[in-house]
This record gives C-alpha cells, structure tokens and sequence, in this order.
C-alpha cells in the first residue's frame, strides 16, 4: 500500500513539476498593449495608418530584442467604431498579463472604457477630450485638448487678420460633427474667443455622414463669417472645404481645420478645393512628415513606396515611442517581475520633457498633465501641397477658461 | 494508507476549497441569478432596426455596474473585424442601484454587425458592401464587469417576408 502511495505521490508531483516548467518556458518576457482601434470602419481611413506607424516601430523594437530583453505584444482590435464592441474587446483583454496600455480611438469609447480603466488601475490613451485634463485621471490625451488645438487657431486668425490689415475683428464661424468630439472644441474654445474679442457665431452641427454641407455653410457665410472652422475627422473636413470652395465661398472666407483635418487622404482627392486651407496640427503632416527620416524608412521597410504615406503613420510611431518611454521609466521602477499596469501609469506622469524625433512637441504628461504635448504648428495647402507657416507653438490653455 | 490519508488531508481537499474559492464563477453563482429578456426575441434584418432596436433587459447584477452584452457567433461564421472564436460586443449598459439594466443596440451596432455594411469615405454606411448575418438563433449574454455574473438568452434571426 505504501508503495503505491508513493508512487501515487510521485505521478502528483512529476505532473505539477511538468505544469510549471512548461509555464515558466512557454511565458517569454512580454508586455501588452491594446489598441481599440478602427480598421475597417468609418474612421479606418486615419486609423489605419496611425496603427501601421505604431505596430510597426513595435516590430522594430522587438526585431532589436525588445526593451531590456522585454518584447512588446501588440493587440490591435478592430471595433468598427463602435462602443459596445469596444468594451467586449476590453473584457476579453483585461485580464491579460502586463497589459499595460490601452489606446481607445474614439472620444465615446475612451469615455466608456474609462470606468473599467480605473477600476482595472490602468492607463489609457484618449484622442483630444479636454475633459481629461480638467479631471485628472488615468486618461492620457494624444496631444493639447481639442479646445487648446481651436485656440490656437484663434491666435492664428488674429494674427492672419492683422496680416491682411483688416479693420475690427474677424468673425468666425463653426461647424462640426453632432456628438462630442464636435462641440468639445467650444468647451473652453468658445471662452477664448470671447478672451480675443472675436466674435464666434452660433455653431453648426451636422450627423456624421452628411453628404452636402451646403445649408450650413450658406447659413454661416450669410451670418458674414470671415473664416470658418471645419471640423470632423478627415476626410469630413475635405468634403466640408469641397463644398464651400463650390459654392464659391473660399474665395472670400478663409477655411481652418484642426488636427482631423486634411492629410494626404484629402488632398489626394481635393486638392484644389483645399487650396489656401490652414491646419492647426499637433504632429508633423505634409511635407515636414515626408521630411522626417525616421517615420519614412520605417515606412519604407515594412510598407514599400512612399506613395500611399499618410503622416498619421508618424503619430502612431509617436505612440509607441511614448509606450517604450514609459516602459523604461517602469522597469527602473520596479523591474519587470514586480511589473503591473499601475506602474505604467504612474511612469507616464514622470516621462515630462521626452522628445519624440520632433513628430510632435515634447511630452508633457506630469502628475498635472494629461496632455501629450503642448505645442501645434499651422500648415496651410500650397500649391497642392501642406507646409509649414508657422513653427511650433505652446497651444493656450483652454481647458482651464470652461467650467466642466 | 495513511500517507495516503495524509495527501487527501494536507494536499487534495485544500486545494479543491481554494480552488472553488478562487472561481469566479462560483463567486458570481452566490449572489442572485441574473436575468436577461430580448425584446423583441425573435426579428427578421431591416432598416426599421435603426429606428427601434432590438432591446436587452436584464436583472440580477451587481449595483451600478458596466454590462456587456455579447453576441455568440456560432463556429464557421465569418464578421467583419472579428477573429473567429470571439464574441461581438452588441450593447453596453450600467446597472441601476438595484442591479437592474435596459439596453438598446445603437444604429453603429446594428449596422456592423448585423448588416455587416461598409462604410463610405463620407462615413455613410455602403449597403452595397454588407453581408448580413445568416438566419438562425443566436445566444446572447449579457456580463457584469464587476461581479463577473452572466445572464443568456437567445435571438432568433428568421428570413425576411417574402414580398407580395
């Protein structure tokens, strides 16, 4: 009887032995991060170049042998853009091991997976939602808040009225998508226009998807607008320009964007339309993003010709540079053993200053930022082409003048 | 024998009691039994879905909790954006104080993943691209992302009437 005792013991003992060697073998060094992306619906045309930038810096990491031996396992998941999607794709994913980051591509999905964020004591990435950086959280904003970015803008047409020796101040109009990404811009925007003594006219909001634009610009351009602030995700702001330049309204009014405005995507079909449009962009586009080095051989290495570049892809790569950034200032931290989803949050709040190859302005993430940088540069189309008028500039705070 | 004793004692019978404790879904079967109800049960795949979608009312769950609510997608069919294997998240609810829930289906939801469309440069869906979803019945369920506790019913998608 003891005999088979023992050897019932042994079999016990061999086969958790088996268990835990395989595990130990099998769980390379990793980290996660999750992306709630948008491929195949109706912002895939943007979204889909920004992941290619990230993915593919993060294979490069990788093919270098990862961040102190750690490699980077990147979950793209595609929601189509929508919410419900997103946060299955969230459940499916939480409980994955040193899942550190997760960037959700859309202002409604980011303020639905927010909850799980925090109960998960994780990070997120979050496009523009000035919200964030109003109430300090664990949602990290890609760039200056929406309402900063339209500031911005603001300064500019001041200073392009000046230009012109106009008399008095502009007037400026504003149309956007109906949700709200497209009225969060006025959160603060609206504030600093009235700072400026610029006279903002009642907004226009229109449904994702509308073909014409034609009401609200006519009833904007009547209201005597100067410029017009077109906002939307490229390429709505092209297809809002198209229609104002055939109703002959870019003649006499000056059209901005903000930074969803036209890439490559729109000036690849629009071109003319676009002509003189400026962009208020927080990343390099045009013809600084075909300059930038980096970006490009990246591009050149996994994705060929340089034909079908869009400049999102530089702002991917930015992310995956910020993602590697903070790894590090964890690993120092802790080290990879004692490593949780917590620890990339707070080494997010300590990467202030990072420079990300100049795709866009320095990190300003800190125990009080949530923006991922501070500065925007204005492009204008030229000729068919988006260039630089203006070198990097601190976007004003905006956030700070509403009352969320 | 009595190592035999001393296994069953010392080994067996504490991890069979940490193991149930650590469960989540024994946890999750302590607390009452969620609930949940499709409204209606049973739909054919039209344009009428926009304006009044299918609805979800669910009880049972922890309070003010985030549900999910999922679509099983039986093995061999293929969605847009999906790897095979995967549930389709359908609508998303937060419980009220006493663990109750309604949903709807937003007309995005219903677009990808029951007409499966595509979708135009303009953001327009392309009715042209979809493939919608094959007749059959569909397990639903519905997850508190806090307790973990899981409600199911069933959706039967029937073929369209024919014209007359």
């Amino acid at each position: 009887m003891r005999k088979k005792c023992l050897i019932f013991l042994s079999m016990v003992l061999t086969i958790c032995f088996s268990i835990a060697t395989f595990s130990s073998s099998s769980s390379a060094k990793e980290v996660a991060y999750l992306s709630l992306a948008d491929y195949t619906g109706p912002i895939a045309g943007l979204n889909v170049p920004a992941d290619m930038g990230l993915e593919d810096y993060i294979k490069e990491i990788n093919a270098k042998g990862g961040v102190n031996g750690i490699k980077i396992k990147f979950i793209g998941i595609d929601t189509r853009y929508d919410v419900a999607r997103a946060v299955s794709a969230y459940k499916r994913y939480r409980r994955t091991k040193r899942l550190l980051m997760v960037n959700s591509i859309s202002t409604g999905i980011g303020k639905a997976v927010a909850r799980l964020i925090e109960r998960d004591k994780r990070a997120q990435l979050v496009p523009g939602d000035g919200e964030f950086q109003a109430h300090l959280g664990r949602n990290f904003i890609w760039g200056p808040a929406y309402q900063d970015a339209f500031a911005a803008t603001l300064d500019w047409i001041i200073d392009d009225w000046k230009a012109k020796s106009k008399s008095g101040t502009p007037v400026v109009g504003y149309l956007s998508w109906d949700n709200p990404y497209g009225r969060e811009h006025l959160r603060g925007g609206k504030e600093y226009a009235e700072k400026l003594g610029i006279k903002l006219l009642p907004p226009e909001f229109f449904p994702p998807g509308t073909l014409k634009h034609d009401v609200y610009l006519t009833r904007l351009a009547k209201a005597g607008a100067h410029y017009i602030h077109a906002g939307g995700v490229d390429p709505t702001p092209t297809n809002v320009i198209r229609d104002a330049y055939a109703l002959g309204l870019t003649k006499k009014i000056q059209m901005t964007t903000d930074y969803w405005g036209p890439t490559a995507l729109g000036i690849g079909v629009h071109a003319k339309a676009l002509e003189g449009t400026a962009i208020t962009s927080f990343f390099e586009r045009g013809t600084d993003a075909m300059k930038n080095k980096v970006p490009t051989d990246l591009w050149k290495k996994y994705r060929g010709s340089l034909d079908k570049y869009n400049e999102v892809y530089g702002m991917g790569m930015s992310w995956g540079l910020t993602y590697v950034a903070g790894l590090k200032a964890a690993l120092k931290a802790v080290g990879y053993e004692k490593l949780k989803a917590d620890d990339m949050y707070k080494a997010y709040q300590g990467i202030t200053g990072f420079e990300r190859l100049g795709i866009q302005g320095p990190c300003a993430y800190s125990p009080t930022s949530r923006r991922g940088s501070l500065e925007v540069k204005i492009y204008q189309v030229k000729n068919g082409k988006i260039v630089p008028i203006r070198g990097w500039r601190k976007a004003p705070d905006a956030v700070s003048l509403h009352k969320f | 024998m009595r190592y035999f004793k001393i296994i069953i004692l010392f080994v067996i019978i504490p991890g069979l009691v940490l193991g149930a404790l650590a469960c989540q879904t024994l946890q999750s079967l302590t607390g009452p039994k969620a609930t949940l109800e499709i409204a209606p049960a049973e739909i054919f795949l039209s344009p009428a879905l926009i304006r009044k979608p299918v609805t979800f009312k669910g009880s049972g769950f922890a309070p003010k909790e985030m549900i999910s609510v999922e679509m099983v997608l039986p093995p061999g069919l293929k969605m847009k954006g999906i790897t095979e294997g995967e549930d389709v998240g359908i609508a998303v609810a937060t419980s009220d104080a006493n663990g109750n829930f309604t949903a709807a289906m937003g007309p995005m939801a219903t677009l990808n993943w029951f007409f499966q469309v595509g979708w135009t440069p303009l953001l327009k869906p392309n009715f042209k691209e979809a493939r919608p979803i094959p007749p059959g019945v569909y397990t639903i369920n519905a997850t508190g992302l806090d307790s973990d506790r899981v409600a199911t019913s069933t959706l039967k998608i029937v073929p369209p009437p024919k014209k007359k």
